[in-house]
């Protein structure tokens, strides 16, 4: 990328201006953390108390003896990680086609797949419940893993990097002899890495942090996930905050690194390189 | 092209199926059956646990299964599993009223032939099961019954040299008292009284009186609670709507942190208290009185609800759920309740003074507990859920200064007759 | 002639073998979308002019589930509630979050927590972001307010205790919580932008506004369509932040279609109803979508 000259002035406004913007969006995290040291009762108080009178260290104890919070992160892990790599594998099979290939009615299902991101899940919700238990996977992981692996987002996100490929690019790889799905895995694919790393964040976060589709899905406590795990702390008529910020905490650890080690991909210049636009 | 779709979809339909580990089979090799319980808040209702335990142990030829659902989405999912057609066997249904629409699907399994055949005397359930009898059948058996009490702070009164609460109080003393016991101001503010967000912690003291209920249609007889309210928030002897929901402070919080001197709410929060208080959490002084009522109602009136236990229509093992019903909605039941903090539906048998007896509980618990009459908050009618959505809106406008009172009520009334013809 | 029919063929034998490749690329994904999301979706389409209590046989009920939303109160405020959450929200959080993708594409020190701390609101937990927001907005001792009344402003708004101000503390509140989901998307479809046309731009002496307007934007079209129709998807849907904060309160004041939804089928158990409500939706994304692949066949034909 070319070197530009910034005025002093406006590279230092736009710091101030990012730093206090961080500021705001790490607040909650300070409130997590700092409520995750403290005894439930402590937890909301008008106005906020930043810094525990005592610190409850006991609490990130605490949590791993009372829930088998131990297998909660392994199935969440689990979900995340199979439902992510499946998305990845067929929704970029899929944006494929709908972005680089011409067969009759590719409109029509494409409109049909985005079509279905309008409708709330909650409504059909109860026609996928009756599918599961017609098929003996209520209670099960495979249940979430085929409901969630198939959704139109992915296909949606992938196909719109996709387009972005000029065609001459393609017809250059077929030229070379490549075949379709050649051209899918050595051209398509490399030049798209940072899409896939959304993708992944945005997958992985979804699945990691869903909470309706585990509390209906499954019954015993083997199957369930870390959500679920939160919501145990959680009773009617009382809700043990200080428990369930340090879960919560504990719960976004994995999110952020995934986040981290994907936003690498998105480096200027290096996805671009092999481009000639 | 079609046709390798139509493959394809039925090969995965078969292969899914074969992935199927889900099928129990709910009578094993050895004669043994297991039943699907569900219940929401397994861990901190303790007698659910005491109770299956003891069952067992007599029925050695039944298992118990426990499907535990946090309490704010049991009701959703109990929806779901009884509309997909699951095999669960009884179940616990937390909101009493949606027991009717359950009913009305034909999901209940009506109860009535055993309960003949069992001979039990179902009078002794002071009538609250009437909310699950629907057309001359029974088709839930009432478990566990909660009240409206007053929760009061012994310390707050002792500083201001007041009376505790005795059990057969009005509101307009609530009031006065609440005004003498207020004090200091900012952080160090006690409050003489203390109203949830909830609509019921208003309404409910309109209900009160056995006459009207949520479902009236005609909400004037709410007017004196809300113009009291109002007038507390003003004097500033109640916590105002505003920083209720502000603070996101729960009722527990507030009354544990010693922050407000009465507190009307749920006999479920008895059990809570006592556990705070072993535990160290918390540290009040705290007592229970009979819950105030009005000029014209008498003592005892309250509100309350009664949960029921079911068993579902589609179970294949009706006859084993139904021993389990049976036990633990009988006496056994209700005495292991009563100790584990619970108040049963069951009445005599000295119930009340196991519980009140427990460890941790403070004096006076027993009379506090006294009722003449308990009124559904909820009744179980048609679209009492769509209703009471509504009071809640309108509630937090009033509240909020938003409409006056009168406008409040004539919105309700135009809601509910909208609610009512669509 | 019949060189003419067998290239015909040949022609014909062609196109049917791309649309063999074609369909054997989005095969595995749509088998598993059609039976698990397609299917329960059309469900629901049909179910929209049926009377179901879930459970036992449905019956007809025409448009009857349609009247009925739009004769109910809470419907019709919902229904204008969110044209207004969409507008707002949509808008400004596609700037925003266009506008940080621009600059933390940048190299910058510390751009890596930047992004992390920005990305941040869209996943920490519920409850932190509502105790946080509630406090801040308090009408009386929150610190927004204090700020307003420091700079002059003697009335600040009520925000969430007032049935006019909730709505705009919700939009704020979506705004914060959705930008650096949607930074993400531009972050990497702007790594999809050739630096060979920067460089071009620069030789002829363009300005960084110029480049912006004549390469960025336009090269970032298929991106901006996705955050469009993603950000106005789950404007329509999401209901969850609005629980955290409000619950659709004070009054009715911040139900929106989908909190209406959500109760229809969660709380109210009215199935036709919620899914006639959804329909709705349905219909104007579906509106949005179409005009939204004209303009995309003018982009591809640009490239």
């Amino acid at each position: 990328m070319m070197i530009e000259k910034r005025s002093p002035v406006k590279t230092a406004l736009i710091y101030i201006l990012l730093i206090v913007l961080t500021f705001i969006t790490l607040l909650p995290l300070l409130w997590m953390v700092s409520a995750s040291f403290k005894l439930s009762s402590e937890v909301f108080s008008f106005p906020i108390k930043w810094i525990p009178e005592t610190w409850h260290w006991e609490n990130y104890v605490t949590i791993w003896q009372r829930i088998n919070l131990a297998v909660y992160t392994f199935n969440s892990f689990k979900l995340s990680i199979i439902i992510t790599l499946i998305q990845l594998l067929t929704s970029s099979f899929a944006a494929y086609g709908f972005s680089k290939c011409k067969f009759p009615g590719r409109n029509a299902l494409f409109l049909a797949y985005i079509a279905t991101i309008a409708i709330p899940w909650q409504v059909y919700m109860l026609p996928q419940y009756v599918m599961m238990q017609k098929m003996h996977l209520i209670d099960t992981h495979l249940s979430i893993i085929l409901l969630q692996s198939f959704t139109a987002f992915g296909v949606f996100l992938l196909r719109q990097f996709y387009i972005t490929i000029p065609d001459e690019l393609l017809e250059a790889a077929r030229i070379d002899g490549l075949s379709e799905y050649g051209t899918f895995a050595r051209i398509v694919l490399p030049l798209t890495k940072p899409a896939m790393a959304t993708l992944t964040i945005m997958s992985f976060v979804t699945v990691w942090n869903d909470y309706m589709g585990p509390m209906i899905y499954f019954n015993s406590d083997r199957n369930k996930t870390i959500q679920l795990g939160i919501q145990l702390f959680v009773g009617q008529y009382s809700a043990e905050y200080g428990l369930i910020m340090a879960t919560s905490v504990m719960a976004i650890i994995p999110v952020l690194i995934v986040f981290l080690a994907f936003q690498r991909f998105f480096v200027e210049g290096i996805a671009s390189s092999g481009l000639k636009g | 092209m079609k046709k390798t779709i139509a493959v394809f979809l039925i090969a995965l339909m078969a292969m899914t199926s074969v992935f199927a580990g889900g099928s129990q089979e709910t009578t094993a090799a050895d004669g043994t059956t297991t039943l699907t319980f569900a219940v929401w808040d397994y861990t901190q209702n303790v007698y659910l646990a005491k109770a299956i335990e003891a069952f067992e142990a007599s029925h050695p030829d039944i298992n118990i299964e426990v499907q535990d659902t946090p309490a704010a989405d049991y009701i959703t999912k109990l929806n779901t599993q009884l509309n997909g057609g699951s095999n669960v066997d009884m179940f616990l249904i937390k909101e009493a009223d949606k027991t009717k629409t359950f009913y009305d699907r034909g999901q209940l399994a009506n109860l009535t032939p055993y309960i003949e055949a069992a001979g039990i005397d179902m009078s002794a359930y002071n009538g609250t099961d009437a909310n699950f009898t629907f057309d001359g059948g029974t088709y839930g058996m009432p478990l566990r019954t909660d009240q409206y009490v007053l929760f009061y702070n012994k310390d707050i009164f002792d500083a201001a040299g007041v009376a505790y609460p005795d059990n057969d109080m009005t509101w307009t003393e609530f009031e006065d008292i609440a005004a003498q016991i207020t004090s200091g101001e900012g952080a160090n503010k006690k409050y003489g009284a203390y109203f949830h967000s909830w609509n019921a912690c208003v309404q409910n003291w309109g209900v009160q009186d056995g006459e009207h209920s949520i479902m009236s249609g005609s909400y004037e007889f709410f007017k004196p609670y809300y113009e009291m309210v109002l007038r507390m928030q003003e004097a500033g002897t109640c916590m105002s709507f505003a920083q209720i929901q502000a603070s996101g402070l729960s009722y527990t919080d507030v009354f544990s942190q010693g922050l407000v001197g009465m507190l009307p709410m749920g006999s479920w929060l008895i059990n809570t208290m006592v556990q705070r208080n072993l535990s160290g959490e918390s540290s009040v002084n705290w007592g229970v009185a009979v819950i105030p009522h009005a000029e014209d109602v008498p003592n005892g009136y309250t509100v309350g609800a009664t949960t029921p236990i079911c068993i579902n229509n589609a179970s294949k093992n009706k006859d084993a759920a139904w021993e389990f019903v049976q036990f633990i909605s009988g006496p056994e039941g209700a005495q292991i309740m009563a100790e584990n903090g619970q108040v049963p539906a069951l009445s005599g048998e000295g119930y009340l003074e196991t519980f009140a007896s427990a460890e941790g509980m403070p004096e006076g618990v027993m009379e506090g507990l006294y009722a003449t009459r308990i009124s559904p908050d909820r009744p179980a009618m048609d679209k009492v859920t769509e209703i009471d959505q509504m009071l809640l809106a309108e509630h937090q406008l009033i509240l909020l200064g938003e409409e006056t009172v009168d406008e409040g009520i004539a919105n309700m009334n135009r809601n509910y007759a909208e609610i009512m013809a669509n | 002639m019949a060189q003419t029919a067998t290239l015909k063929k040949k022609s014909g034998s062609l196109k049917m073998r791309q649309a063999l490749i074609g369909y054997s690329f989005i095969a595995p994904n749509f088998l598993g979308f059609a039976i698990f999301i397609l299917f329960p979706v059309i469900f629901t389409i049909v179910l929209s002019v049926m009377n179901w209590d879930g459970f036992n046989a449905m019956t007809f009920a025409g448009i009857d589930n349609f009247r009925a939303i739009f004769r109910d109160r809470v419907f019709k405020s919902a229904f204008w509630l969110t044209l207004l959450y969409v507008v707002f929200t949509v808008v400004l959080t596609l700037l925003a979050s266009l506008a940080l993708a621009c600059a933390l594409n940048k190299k910058i020190k510390g751009r890596d927590a930047f992004r992390s701390a920005i990305f941040f609101p869209y996943v920490a937990s519920m409850i932190a972001i509502g105790a946080v927001w509630k406090q801040l907005f308090e009408s009386n001792y929150g610190p927004i307010n204090m700020a307003l009344r420091a700079i002059g402003i003697d009335n600040p708004p009520g925000w969430f205790a007032s049935t006019d101000w909730a709505i705009w503390g919700v939009i704020i509140v979506a705004i914060w919580k959705f930008m650096g989901y949607y930074m993400l998307i531009y972050l990497a479809g702007l790594q999809d932008i050739p630096a060979q046309l920067y460089e071009a731009a620069t030789l002829d002496g363009a300005t960084g506004w110029q480049k912006f307007r004549k390469i960025t934007l336009p090269m970032l079209t298929p991106s901006t369509f996705f955050v469009f129709m993603m950000l106005t998807i789950n404007s329509f849907k999401s209901f969850d932040l609005i629980y955290a904060l409000t619950t659709g309160g004070p009054g009715t004041s911040t139900t929106l279609l989908a909190n209406y939804i959500y109760n229809q089928t969660f709380v109210y158990w009215d199935y036709g109803k919620s899914a006639a409500a959804s329909i709705i939706l349905f219909v104007i994304v579906l509106a949005v979508t179409i005009i939204q692949f004209r303009g995309e066949k003018k982009f591809t034909d640009y490239l």
